[in-house]
Formats: C-alpha cells, structure tokens, sequence
C-alpha cells in the first residue's frame, strides 16, 4: 500500500508546525488555572461559539472520523441514518433540554456528582467507578485508531513507527491537558476546530471531483444493492440496529460525561440550550463527511487496478483494521502535497481535541466522584488537581498498553458503542428516574447502574469465548443469529433491563428517609 | 431505493451548507469569546485574591 502513498516534506512540515504551536498554547494558558472550577470546567465561563467550537471538536475526533469511514466503507449509504438520527436526537434535546438542562440548573461538575445530591455519596462512588470503567475502556482504542490513520496517510507501515507515532500522540496531548486543564483544552479546540473545518472541506471536494457523484452511487449499487441505501434492510444495518441508533444518539448528546461537561461549563441555562440545538449541525456533520469519505474510498479502492486486491479480497471478508486504513489510503492518493498536510493536520487536530476533553473528562471523575468522596471531601484543590493529572497519566498509560494488546473482532463503532454502554445503559434509567420521577430510589440507582455491564456481553471477543466454553451454539441459533448475537440487540437489551431494575427496585425498596419526610 | 438516495443526496448538501455557514460564524465569534474567557478568569482569580 505504502507505494500509493505520497506524503513529502511540505506535508510533515505543516503537520510539525501545527503540532508545536497546540503545545505552546497549552504553556501560555497555563496561568489562568487558580481553582478545581478553572481547571475542570474553565471557571463555568463558556459562552455559546467557544462552547459549540469546544464541542464539535471533541466530538468529532479522529477517532470518530475513522469508525465512521468504516462504517461508510462497510455500510455504503445505509449508513448516513446513524448521523441523521444523531442530529434529530440533539436538535431534540436542545429545544426541550430533556437532561442536560436540570443538570446546569443543579450547577453539578460530572454526572455521579448527581447521584450524590439525588441519591447517596456511596451511589456516587460506584457510579463515578462505572462511569470511569466504561469511558476509559471506550476510549481503549482510540490511539491505536489514530495510529491506524497516521501510518495510512503517510505509509509508515512498520509496527515501530505505530507505536512511535502512539506514544508521541499521547505525549504531546497529555503535555498541554496536564499543564492547562479545561482552559487549554477549550483554546486548543477552538484553533482544531477551525483547522477542522477546512480540512473538511478541501478533503470532500476532492475526494468528490476525483470520483464524481453518479460513478459513486452506481458502484455503491452495484456491491451493495438496496442494503447500501436503506438502512432497514436486513442485509444491511435492520431496524434492531437503527432503534439502537436512536438510543445512541441520545447518549452521545445528553449522557456521555465529555458533552455533559459541556453543559455544565456552560454560561447559563439559555446558553446550554443554544449549544444543543447548533451542535446538532455538528453532530450531523461528524457523522456524514466521514460516512462519506468511507463510502468514497470503497469506489475508488475498488476501482483500483492495485489495491482491488487487497480491499476486495475473494474471500469476501477484510479484517476490521484493514477497512479501518481505507480512507487514509484513499485520501493520501488523492490529495496533493501541501493539501494532505493540511488535512493531516486536521486530522490530528481532531485527535487530539477529543483525546484532551477525554482525559480530562475521566480523570476529573475519578478525582472529585471517587477518591475525593471516599477520603470525606477533605481534599484540597491543590491535592485535586494533582491527582487529575497523576489520572491523566496513568490513563494514558493504559491506554498504550490496551492499543496494542486488544484484537477488535468487530467494527471500531461498534465497540465504541458497546463499551459505552456499560456506563448509559444504567445511567441513562438513573437520569431518568432521578431527573423526573420522585420516587427513585439508592437501591434502584446501584441495580440500573450494575446492570449495564451485561454490555460487556456485546463485545465480540468476550460473547465468542463465552458461546464456546459454555457450549451456547444452539442457543444463539435458536435465538435467529448466526455466530453471535449483534451487539445492537445487547444493547438495546440492557437498556431494557437497566430501566426495569431502576423502576421495580424503586417501588420495592424506597429510600427510608425520603419516605419519613 | 430512489427514495434513499434522494434523502442521503439531500441531508449531504444541507449537512454541508449548514455547516460551513456555522464554520465562518462560530470561527469569529469564538475569537470574541476566547478574549471575553480570558477576562473572566482574570477577574475571578482578582477576586479570588483582594
């Protein structure tokens, strides 16, 4: 592949110059870091453009760019009802302020900060534990995917250069989160953001005029057939999948802790909404041009005389990396020099904006939601910030190890989803019932939030292992699935589950004291 | 499958304009709110520190 490649000088200048200039910021703006609240969530001082900057620039990472080109790749058009769906769900949540509104309003930091006030400060620990489990195990594999995209783009195929280029990733973002906290992150996002955007639409345009569109829908049609444009085809995504996708889009916008902090950064309540309903452009826009760029590099790998071979193998199948290198490959053969070091860049730019928000987001938890309540909130905010940053670090740390061990088995959006679930699931029926049911009880709350870990049966390694040593073969065939049973249905069982155990332990074991009073 | 495609045709063209203008709007007007947060966090460390 690497001989397609085209990657000069020009290119890695560009990419230095950006990559230098993130760090410096993050020195600069290390001075206006004073309290726990200017580290975290930058003094509550967001207002509505750095807000929807800061993001769409964490939700669009690199990360997402990638699973989402595969998804295009291996899902063609099909795929788009995933970004639509996003966008409808956010666009809903910003107008109503289902969620994120009451949580401004009781002016909470992270979620089981939540918990605490509604519920109990144990709720709060287990609840901060489980969040941290499932976000830093999502967040598992966002390196490598970066990785994945760096070696694609410029051909570095050598296993050496993947782990130089994960270790100096995950060096320089650490580096300015550590130093500069939220402010860093936000200042940072803004420049990426913008970066972004016009990494965006250079790449999509070219990527456009190369293949032109009628030459695009035809290949689609022709591999794909019907399943490559309706996403209720049962050759293609089925309905399980887009009503898993309608949860998803929820979670993403109103339960996941890094849009969450958003929120609650946010200036006031008038300025969480407005965020909501325009990131919902950005929420679309996350989805859709990297659907897009997948779906182009399916046709033009395809029509490839060269890499046919490799993409398309008679077999039928690709690993789950390889579709993932699709569109590297694909937009480093098209783009020309100084262009593909722009959108290198912005690539890394988006990386980088969604790896800081994240270490910050799971450390930030595991300092003020577990460690602080357990040692009686006698902490200092000296003490606080040190301890995020030691987080950041050993997170960082894990998050090597983790990329370079764990073999996927399935698309990169898919474990993404899943591993997530063990946290939404049980907090998306824990918001529910304690935002807006009163008679939510502790009991429900651990049982919602214990639930959710029956996702881990969505991961694919993990369900194999399980069908084999516990002889489940018949079981899975008889449940109409072929080897495993897809990780949509997991998870949409699990919400189910989580949201009966909340109300059913509710009714049954209502909390004492609130029921005196 | 002409009624899918039209959709997807559409949602990429609006997703796109929609976006670029939000790309020039929120490019100015987050330079604004970057000087107006530095501001405040001055202000709140000066009261922080009498």
């Amino acid at each position: 592949m690497s001989d397609h490649v085209t990657f000069s000088t020009i290119d890695w200048i560009i990419v230095f110059a950006y990559l230098a200039g993130s760090v410096v910021i993050g020195l600069l703006v290390k001075r206006y870091i004073a309290s726990m609240t200017d580290y975290v969530v930058a003094g509550r001082a967001l207002k509505t453009y750095l807000g929807l900057a800061t993001m769409i620039g964490t939700e669009m990472g690199l990360v997402t760019v990638m699973y989402s080109a595969q998804k295009g790749f291996t899902g063609g058009f099909a795929a788009f009802h995933i970004a639509v769906v996003a966008a409808i769900v956010t666009l809903v949540v910003g107008l109503t302020g289902f969620i994120v509104v009451p949580l401004r309003r009781l002016e909470v930091m992270t979620i089981p900060e939540f918990y605490e006030k509604r519920f109990s400060r144990g709720v709060r620990v287990f609840g901060g534990i489980v969040l941290a489990f499932a976000g830093i195990l999502n967040m598992g594999m966002f390196l490598k995917a970066g990785s994945w995209f760096v070696t694609g783009i410029t051909g570095l195929e050598s296993v050496t250069y993947l782990n130089i280029v994960m270790t100096v990733l995950l060096a320089l973002v650490l580096f300015y989160t550590i130093l500069g906290g939220m402010v860093s992150v936000v200042v940072t996002d803004y420049i990426q953001f913008v970066v972004l955007a016009v990494g965006i639409f250079v790449a999509s345009a070219m990527a456009l005029s190369t293949l032109g569109w009628d030459n695009i829908v035809n290949t689609v049609h022709e591999l794909k057939g019907e399943a490559g444009f309706n996403p209720f085809h049962e050759e293609g995504f089925g309905a399980g999948y887009v009503v898993w996708m309608i949860f998803l889009g929820l979670v993403s916008c109103a339960i996941w802790q890094t849009a969450v902090l958003r929120a609650c950064s946010a200036e006031s309540v008038k300025v969480v909404k407005r965020i909501y309903i325009w990131s919902s452009v950005g929420f679309l826009i996350r989805f859709l041009v990297p659907y897009f760029w997948g779906i182009c590099a399916f046709v033009f790998l395809y029509q490839h005389p060269d890499l046919k071979a490799v993409f398309f193998p008679e077999t039928g199948k690709i690993s789950s990396e390889l579709s993932l290198q699709a569109m590297p490959v694909f937009l480093s053969i098209i783009l020309p020099a100084g262009l593909l070091g722009l959108v290198t860049a912005a690539m890394l730019a988006a990386f980088m904006s969604t790896h800081d928000s994240y270490l910050l987001c799971w450390s930030s938890v595991l300092t003020q939601d577990v460690l602080a309540p357990i040692l009686g909130d006698r902490m200092t905010t000296k003490a606080r910030i040190v301890w995020t940053r030691i987080f950041i670090f050993l997170i960082g740390v894990f998050l090597l190890v983790w990329g370079l061990w764990y073999a996927m088995q399935q698309d990169l959006w898919d474990y993404m989803a899943i591993t997530g679930a063990i946290y939404s699931t049980g907090a998306f029926a824990v918001l529910l019932a304690g935002l807006y049911w009163k008679r939510a009880s502790t009991v429900g709350a651990y049982g919602a939030l214990v639930c959710g870990f029956v996702a881990l049966l969505g991961l694919k390694p993990l369900q194999t292992w399980l069908i084999i040593h516990l002889n489940l073969e018949s079981l899975v065939a008889g449940l109409g699935f072929q080897d495993t049973v897809g990780s949509e249905w997991v998870g949409l069982f699990t919400i189910a589950l989580a949201v009966t155990v909340m109300f059913v332990g509710s009714l049954l074991f209502p909390d004492r004291r609130k029921e005196a009073a | 499958m002409d009624f899918w495609l039209n959709l997807w045709t559409l949602t990429l063209i609006v997703g796109l304009g929609l976006f670029a203008v939000i790309a020039i709007v929120v490019a100015i007007g987050g330079a604004f709110d970057i000087r107006s947060l530095f501001r405040s966090l001055n202000a709140q460390h000066n009261r922080r520190e009498p």
